[in-house]
């Protein structure tokens, strides 16, 4: 059995685009404006990524929306062909034993669709239990055992078409489980749920860990990573960035201090003034529910220092500070002060 | 929420077991879920029930105008078609061009299907073979096909009396001889629904050029002589020809035997290249990530 559960060397995808109308050379003639195809382009959406999961591990892939985390599980699970490098699961090669690796793995793509709505959830299970080739016998036992497990006896033998956005994804999580796999991949697994139903998720990855499966885990969202990674990689513009503990990636910036701030009649123009001030290291600002009120993200090496002008800053000419504190740096200021930009951009 | 710091004893394989049993339990169950799919879509019985006469009304009709006053011109018929029996040779031309067309572009809509839904990639993360998925919605189809013929007897016996001649050992012979060529048909365009993921406008460019190459409702030697040359190498002709023969002739295995030995040598051929074509594109859906895209 190969140490690793999960090695990344070197993966890249790359995939063909067109060229954007405004990066086109244009033409005089109309008809070949008209007419003319598009000239197709490289865009690499995962950039010589390399990591190693351990066996037992909750590994993270954390970052914005098309960082490249999703490209990274589709070459994982077979999906996707690398372009170069090469990745094996459970030992086995992703593109050579392609098969193997499918038997190893326990898989949940983002969004809902993923099963047949038209079918029961125990229909589903089912059907997916012998495209797992699991014998009959243990299948049965299996759907059974994960229905209750995902407290869905009672509604197994209605379609899925009545199920809410929670139960569904339940349901796929059962599918991933189905072959009890030793390696389970989960593609932004509690996207689109509510705070209740995502709780429940997150609870049952905590433990499927404990009952020993390795499980990879993408995310945008910070504090889900956080909470559920034993370590996480963090992923922008298709290469991994930084890869630690979410201990140790905090530190980084524990020389640091983290302001928060909350601004009633922001203007924009304000965020280069009190970028330029003197001990400010990063500003992300981003407007919260009302458009009046915007929040301020402040890396600073001395907090104390840069208050009183800071404050100054923001009480002027008709905007003034509604909330403000100094608190623990989180994944996402290690991510701001990685790439000086929000996850959420 | 505290991660659990104890070390939990691994689960170190799955509880998969690929086999050729394994394989066909798989090939079961998809024809499993295909088949509650067609039920649970209750529209399918107003389908058979009106689409049967609906769609040979149109050339029965028109048939029966050409024929002229007491029938005048079926000897003029018998003389180009071999059979005076007009009403069951378009019967059974346009019932056949229908089930051919159904197997012919039923793997490329099934897997268009899955794609739309969603459920392609899911299924294809699965170690089951995909040729399993290209060809098990093909018995479904198959089971549909057949009481829509049974429809189509009873209909067209209730409204206009007619009667076949049928020699059925024939006609299954001529059916099961044209399943390998319309499904090695179908590999190849369903090839060419996961490259272009649009493929309707090329379904119905193909469906009419066929519906007028192979002489659905009248025969090819009234066509023009490159036209027939043409028809000659398409399998829906020599399917439609040789069940006529049967259908409305009783006609013997020796007399449909060169049609089936050609069927069968286009089975052979186009299973190859479908086979082929399949392979080649699925793969290089995984190079440019297209099979989740629709």
């Amino acid at each position: 059995m190969s140490a690793y559960a999960i090695e990344a060397e070197d993966l890249v995808k790359k995939f063909p685009r067109r060229v954007p109308p405004e990066n086109q050379p244009s033409s005089k003639n109309p008809f070949t404006r008209l007419f003319k195809h598009p000239p197709l382009t490289e865009f690499t959406a995962v950039d010589h990524v390399s990591f190693q999961i351990q066996r037992g591990e909750i590994f993270g892939l954390l970052g914005p929306n098309g960082a490249g985390k999703s490209t990274t599980i589709r070459m994982l699970c077979t999906l996707l062909e690398p372009t170069s490098g090469f990745a094996r699961v459970n030992g086995y090669d992703v593109v050579k034993e392609a098969n193997l690796v499918r038997q190893s793995l326990g898989i949940v793509l983002a969004g809902e669709r993923s099963i047949y709505w038209k079918l029961t959830g125990r229909e589903n299970l089912e059907y997916f239990a012998a495209l797992y080739h699991i014998p009959p016998e243990i299948a049965r036992q299996r759907v059974n055992e994960l229905l209750e497990y995902m407290e869905l006896t009672n509604r197994a033998n209605e379609l899925v078409e009545k199920y809410s956005t929670g139960m569904r994804q339940r349901i796929v999580l059962s599918r991933a489980l189905l072959a009890r796999p030793p390696i389970i991949l989960l593609d932004e697994p509690t996207l689109g749920l509510d705070p209740q139903a995502a709780r429940r998720i997150r609870e049952m990855i905590l433990d499927l860990k404990n009952q020993g499966h390795t499980i990879l885990l993408t995310t945008h969202y910070m504090e889900e990573a956080d909470q559920l990674s034993d370590r996480i990689g963090i992923i922008d513009q298709g290469k991994i960035i930084a890869l630690d503990t979410p201990a140790a990636l905090k530190r980084r910036i524990h020389q640091q201090d983290v302001v928060r701030l909350e601004v009633a009649g922001w203007k924009p123009e304000m965020a280069a003034k009190i970028q330029a001030m003197e001990g400010v290291n990063q500003l992300i600002t981003r407007s919260l529910d009302s458009d009046s009120v915007w929040e301020l993200h402040l890396h600073t090496e001395n907090s104390r220092a840069i208050l009183p002008r800071l404050i100054e800053q923001v009480n002027y000419n008709g905007t003034h500070l509604v909330n403000m504190n100094i608190v623990s740096p989180s994944l996402e200021d290690v991510f701001i002060q990685l790439t000086g930009k929000a996850l959420r951009d | 929420m505290e991660i659990a710091t104890s070390q939990p004893s691994l689960v170190k394989a799955s509880l998969s077991r690929t086999s050729l049993i394994a394989e066909i339990r798989a090939f079961y169950t998809i024809i499993w879920r295909e088949w509650l799919h067609f039920v649970r879509y209750p529209t399918w019985v107003i389908a058979f029930i009106i689409w049967p006469i609906l769609f040979p009304a149109v050339y029965i009709f028109s048939s029966f105008a050409l024929a002229g006053p007491g029938g005048a011109g079926i000897p003029r018929f018998l003389q180009v078609a071999g059979t005076e029996n007009f009403l069951g040779y378009i019967v059974v031309g346009t019932t056949v061009w229908m089930w051919a067309n159904t197997l012919l572009w039923n793997v490329g809509f099934a897997l268009r299907g899955e794609q739309m839904r969603g459920t392609l990639e899911s299924n294809w993360m699965t170690p089951t073979s995909r040729f399993l998925f290209l060809v098990g919605t093909g018995p479904v189809h198959a089971a549909t096909m057949l009481m829509f013929f049974i429809f189509t007897v009873i209909e067209f016996r209730i409204f206009f009396n007619l009667t076949f001649e049928a020699n059925l050992l024939s006609l299954l012979i001529v059916f099961l001889a044209a399943i390998p060529a319309l499904y090695g048909l179908g590999f190849t365009f369903a090839s060419l629904v996961i490259t272009a993921r649009e493929a309707n406008t090329f379904v119905f460019l193909v469906r009419g050029i066929v519906m007028i190459f192979c002489g659905i409702t009248y025969p090819i030697s009234v066509m023009p002589a490159w036209m027939q040359t043409v028809a000659q190498w398409l399998p829906p002709t020599l399917i439609i020809r040789a069940a006529r023969a049967a259908a409305l002739n009783r006609a013997p295995l020796s007399v449909v035997a060169p049609d089936v030995l050609l069927l069968l040598a286009h089975g052979a051929f186009w299973l190859t290249i479908g086979y082929l074509t399949f392979s080649q594109i699925e793969r290089r859906a995984r190079l440019k990530g297209a099979l989740g895209q629709y």
